[in-house]
């Protein structure tokens, strides 16, 4: 049995259909309050950071919830080598708490600004394609993504334009292969243009790891896309042909959605059972 | 009982007319001098002003429904054996099906929060969205979605500015809350006609899901005549906020409505989520133990409503102490304690015993005070067992009443004088480059795509979500978690039909309502209203309100499966908004705003209206017809609005709606659509471009033989009907199961493999354009309004 936390900050709001997510995958989720007592942390094996408003994003998105005392111990497990994900709201924790990309960890080296795209400001809901470039982060997240596969999940943020004034952090997480999900346009091919590229991140970043891969920082929404019910009709590719296929039958939309992919791969490092002392994380450590 | 001090008194008895009137006008009070003496008759003596400001909130328009209670009364239908509870709380309930055992319900509210946004839109959208989902908060419920419904200026026309900074800030409003409280938008729909340009329509619905044997109720228990029962205050700090807003929104706007911003209330949509929260875990604790308890949010009134409601509807009386009621300063005056009206509050009436256990969840389990300056949860009454309702402040009464005089309620008969009959519409002049005019309907404000605005709400939050709004006519949801249960919704409202015709636009409004809900699949159970008027002292206003409720009534009961014999479209909530007017005279055009709320016994059935494969056949049910009063082409064509209506048939409308619902049900649709404003002409190409996503797939439809004279109006008629796409080897199923409803239709074209929209008539052809560019006119019209 794998515990996961799902840590319900003040302000978040995802904290339910992301444990159910997690649950699907044969996890075993509890939603933990940010001010239980210190102790209840270690218990975890994982920590996922849902998506919502923390602290209603004063100062900036995730800023003030990077301070609390539950952050520090989840960042002293994650030393430790257990993962944590951040989602949408949670990746902005994450990035600001300097734990992704991590380099110097504790440093904030870089920040979710507000979308930009031509003729669309503020936040923005839509559906988005994702791809992936291995990285250090492949095992605990993208274990079962076949090279070039290519999975649309839905965003729904204001802020989530990864950006860096720190052309040595840009460097470094391009050569350590740190961007381990962009926005690619439905093709699998790069992401030039708005809608496809729906923020302007830099790299056309979607989820960024710290180094040893354990930690991620990932803006679109998985725990929305973990039921094929959740997808919508008229999407194209093959995930819409099996939701169009699907009509009327309840069985087929209560199996898995394209973002389950991202849970199951935690979910098969957690359960494993040569897992134990090997996992991926401590690896990239030792 | 002791004396009621003498400083807090407002010598009212014994004024003439005029200085009477003089007197409330000075006091900020809204009460006529009629009311005033009859509020006097009431208590007996002088009010306080704490009391005279309860009087004042609880008998505005707004609360008290003094001129609607007995016209709704009198035509709506609110009983069916869908219903657990009607319209008379804060929000209607209604059973959607077993899951393991457990039976639930979905809670429906239906607000209207007009004037607020009208004078500064981002705040008063925003508490809008604020209060209707308190309304489904406090009744137990999960809030699983909220809808807007909105109703603009022109944004081309002499106010142009105005209107487009309104229609900003409104959906910056609704975004800003509804995204960051987490609850997913439903969808909504948005209207422009020149006689918003100085009041703005906000109407807003919220959906929620509760067992439903936990249902709360907003009463003290009967249990509270065996063992002391004490009132909580949880939630944001009392201010000075939104003081007189029921009175506010139950008054012509001033030309100047700036200087009425303090009526508005300040939204916190983070503090809302952290005390739903503590909600659920107080709720659950408490339905765990077994305690029996009362619930009601902080509206119209604040403290002083709630309290007395609450006392009064479980036919108990209360003291409320001013004290003990945390506040934002200290110097506030006691009638503004008890009456702001400060968002994000909720009271509950518990048992003594469990007071200190219910304030632990929110001031440490939640650690309110923490987390917000100044909110948390304080005791600040105590129930009565006689029926004394007292407010105190310093140990000294400042009200004293007994709470049957506090909600004894008014009524005014307004007078009726039926608008003198229009002269016959002029003729429509014909349409010479039909394609020319397409392009240019696609790309009206009514007409074009919605998608600008809705890409700013987030749709998906919660998971639950399987239709997103925008993608069919109704969003669909599946509310229970592992249960193929489903529930759909819908809101809908023509104003442009309901000034040509109070009587059939509201009934039309009705039927497109239920042909949104059956065209996904979902099986009608309720309806919601919200009846947004002008000056009810108006005879010709009163006039258009009293039809258009008959209208609704009507609807509502012909519609059901079985017609007028049977169990009717039950209407469980709703919202009477009048005074939609600005001082320079020009008042909305009359506007019921209908939600419908649809279920699933299983929602995999649920479909969208976009085109779904090549090669299929186009039928359409719904003759067309010359009548083309009201409708957006009579708009284009003329800049008028009037003329006649499409007839309704309501036996024949029954049969078609039901008729689709079976022919969805059973999967032999791919595609369903209503057909609306813009007819058939729009509709086929909604369902050729899809919510959001084009297929690629185009269409060809011939319109000659559709039941009118004219191709402008076989194209345009916004007679009620549907649009469906039959695959072919479906189509006998389809056609035979028509066929037993009595329903006729006709097969009117096919899907393309090509990305054509062509439209065909006789040996012409009108309309051949390519998907891509009619869609880059449709999606993009309403960008340069929402950016």
């Amino acid at each position: 049995m794998a515990r996961v936390a799902v840590v319900q900050i003040p302000g978040v709001n995802c904290e339910y259909e992301t444990a159910r997510a997690l649950e699907v995958v044969g996890l075993t989720a509890r939603i933990v309050r940010w001010n239980e007592p210190a102790s209840v942390w270690s218990e975890f094996d994982a920590y996922v950071i849902p998506g919502g408003f923390a602290f209603q994003d004063r100062i900036r998105a995730g800023a003030v919830a990077a301070k609390l005392p539950a952050v520090d111990r989840i960042a002293a497990e994650a030393e430790r080598g257990k993962p944590v994900l951040g989602i949408c709201n949670g990746a902005q924790v994450l990035v600001e708490a300097g734990l992704v990309p991590g380099l110097h960890p504790g440093r904030v080296e870089m920040a979710l600004a507000p979308n930009r795209a031509p003729r669309r400001e503020g936040y923005l809901c839509r559906w988005s394609w994702l791809g992936v470039t291995p990285g250090p982060g492949s095992s605990w997240y993208a274990r079962n993504v076949r090279p070039g596969q290519v999975i649309p999940m839905p965003i729904a943020h204001g802020e989530g334009r990864f950006l860096t004034a720190d052309p040595e952090v840009q460097e470094r997480i391009e050569i350590e292969n740190l961007v381990l999900y962009r926005f690619v346009a439905p093709s699998g091919g790069r992401a030039v243009r708005y809608p496809f590229d729906p923020n302007g991140a830099t790299l056309q970043a979607a989820g960024i790891t710290n180094r040893a891969g354990n930690i991620l920082a990932f803006m679109p929404h998985p725990e929305r896309a973990t039921w094929l019910r959740q997808v919508p009709l008229e999407l194209k590719n093959a995930w819409g042909e099996s939701r169009r296929a699907a009509v009327g039958n309840w069985e087929a939309l209560e199996g898995p959605g394209p973002g389950r992919i991202l849970f199951q791969s935690l979910a098969s490092n957690l359960l494993s059972p040569s897992a134990e002392g090997a996992r991926p994380g401590r690896e990239a450590r030792s | 009982m002791q004396q009621l001090d003498n400083a807090h008194i407002l010598p009212l008895s014994g004024q003439d007319e005029q200085a009477l009137a003089k007197l409330l006008q000075r006091e900020g009070l809204r009460l006529t001098p009629g009311e005033a003496r009859r509020m006097l008759e009431l208590l007996g003596r002088d009010p306080t002003r704490v009391e005279a400001t309860i009087f004042d909130t609880m008998w505005s328009e707004h609360c008290s429904y003094k001129s609607s209670r007995w016209v709704l009364k009198a035509h709506l239908p609110v009983e069916s054996p869908r219903v657990i509870l009607g319209p008379g709380e804060d929000a209607g309930v209604v059973r959607l099906g077993v899951h393991q055992g457990v039976e639930y319900a979905l809670v429906i509210a239906h607000e209207s929060h007009n004037h607020p946004s009208q004078v500064v839109p981002t705040e008063g959208a925003a508490t809008g969205i604020g209060g209707i989902v308190r309304d489904v908060a406090c009744m137990g419920a999960e809030v699983i979605g909220v809808l807007d419904a909105l109703r603009f200026g022109d944004p081309d026309g002499p106010r142009a500015a105005p209107v487009r900074e309104i229609v900003r800030g409104v959906v910056d409003g609704i975004w800003q809350y509804g995204d960051a409280l987490g609850v997913p938008n439903l969808g909504g729909d948005v209207f422009f006609s020149p006689r918003f340009d100085e009041n703005c329509l906000v109407n807003v619905v919220s959906l929620g899901l509760v067992r439903a044997d936990r249902v709360v109720r907003s009463r003290v228990p009967e249990a509270a005549s065996r063992e002391p029962y004490v009132l909580i205050l949880v939630g944001k700090p009392t201010d000075e906020t939104g003081f007189g807003g029921a009175s506010f929104a139950s008054a012509v706007l001033e030309e100047n409505a700036e200087g009425q911003r303090g009526h508005v209330q300040v939204p916190d949509p983070f503090l809302k989520r952290v005390l739903l929260e503590a909600n659920r875990a107080v709720l659950e604790w408490l339905h765990h133990e077994k305690v029996a308890f009362g619930f009601k949010d902080l509206g119209a009134g604040g403290i002083a409503c709630a309290s007395s409601e609450l006392a009064a509807a479980g036919g108990f009386g209360m003291d409320v102490d001013l004290d003990r009621v945390p506040a934002s300063r200290e110097d506030l005056p006691p009638e503004v304690l008890a009456c702001s009206e400060t968002q994000e509050r909720f009271a509950m009436v518990v048992p003594e015993r469990v007071a200190e256990r219910v304030l632990d969840f929110y001031n440490k389990t939640y650690a309110l005070p923490e987390v917000y300056h100044g909110a948390r949860a304080a005791i600040v009454g105590r129930v009565r067992p006689d029926k004394h309702y007292r407010i105190l402040k310093s140990g000294q009464p400042v009200g004293d009443a007994l709470v049957e005089v506090i909600t004894a309620g008014i009524e005014h008969r307004r007078a009726e004088r039926p608008r003198a009959t229009a002269p016959p519409a002029e003729p429509l002049p014909p349409v010479e480059d039909h394609e020319a005019f397409f392009t240019r309907m696609v790309g009206r404000p009514n007409l074009a795509s919605r998608e600008p605005i809705f890409r700013y709400y987030d749709t998906e939050v919660q998971g639950r979500m399987l239709i997103r709004a925008g993608e069919a006519d109704a969003s669909v949801l599946a509310p229970v978690p592992g249960s193929k249960l489903g529930a759909a919704i819908t809101v809908d409202g023509n104003p442009w039909w309901v000034a040509a015709d109070p009587y059939w636009g509201t009934a039309h409004i009705v039927a497109e309502a239920l042909r949104n809900l059956v065209a996904v699949g979902s099986e009608p159970v309720a309806l919601t209203d919200c009846l947004n008027f002008g000056n009810p002292e108006d005879p010709e206003v009163f006039a258009d309100f009293v039809r258009s409720v008959r209208g609704l009534g009507d609807a509502a009961r012909a519609l059901g499966p079985e017609g007028p014999s049977g169990p009717p479209v039950a209407i469980v909530s709703g919202n009477v908004s009048f005074y939609n007017e600005s001082r320079s005279g020009r008042s909305i055009e009359p506007s019921p705003i209908i939600a419908g709320l649809g279920v699933f016994d299983d929602v995999s059935v649920a479909t969208t209206f976009g085109i779904k494969r090549a090669g299929s056949v186009l039928v359409l049910s719904g003759p067309r017809q010359d009548r083309l009063g009201a409708s957006q082409l009579r708009h284009a064509l003329t800049g008028k609005t009037d003329g006649p209506l499409p007839e309704l048939d309501f036996d024949r409308e029954r049969r078609r709606i039901h008729a689709t619902l079976d022919a969805v049900r059973s999967g032999c649709v791919l595609a369903a659509h209503d057909l609306a404003e813009g007819g058939l002409a729009i509709a086929a190409l909604e369902m050729a471009l899809g919510g959001y996503e084009a297929q690629g797939i185009g269409m060809q439809i011939p319109i000659s033989g559709l039941g009118s004279t004219r191709p402008e109006s076989r194209l345009y008629s916004e007679a009620p009907g549907f649009l469906y796409e039959v695959a072919k080897e479906h189509l006998q199923q389809f056609l035979g199961l028509f066929e037993r409803w009595g329903v006729d239709v006709t097969m009117t074209g096919r899907t393309l493999a090509e990305p054509r929209f062509r439209i065909l008539d006789g040996g012409h052809t009108l309309v051949d354009l390519d998907l891509e560019s009619v869609q880059r006119i449709h999606a993009d019209a309403l960008k340069p309004l929402a950016e």
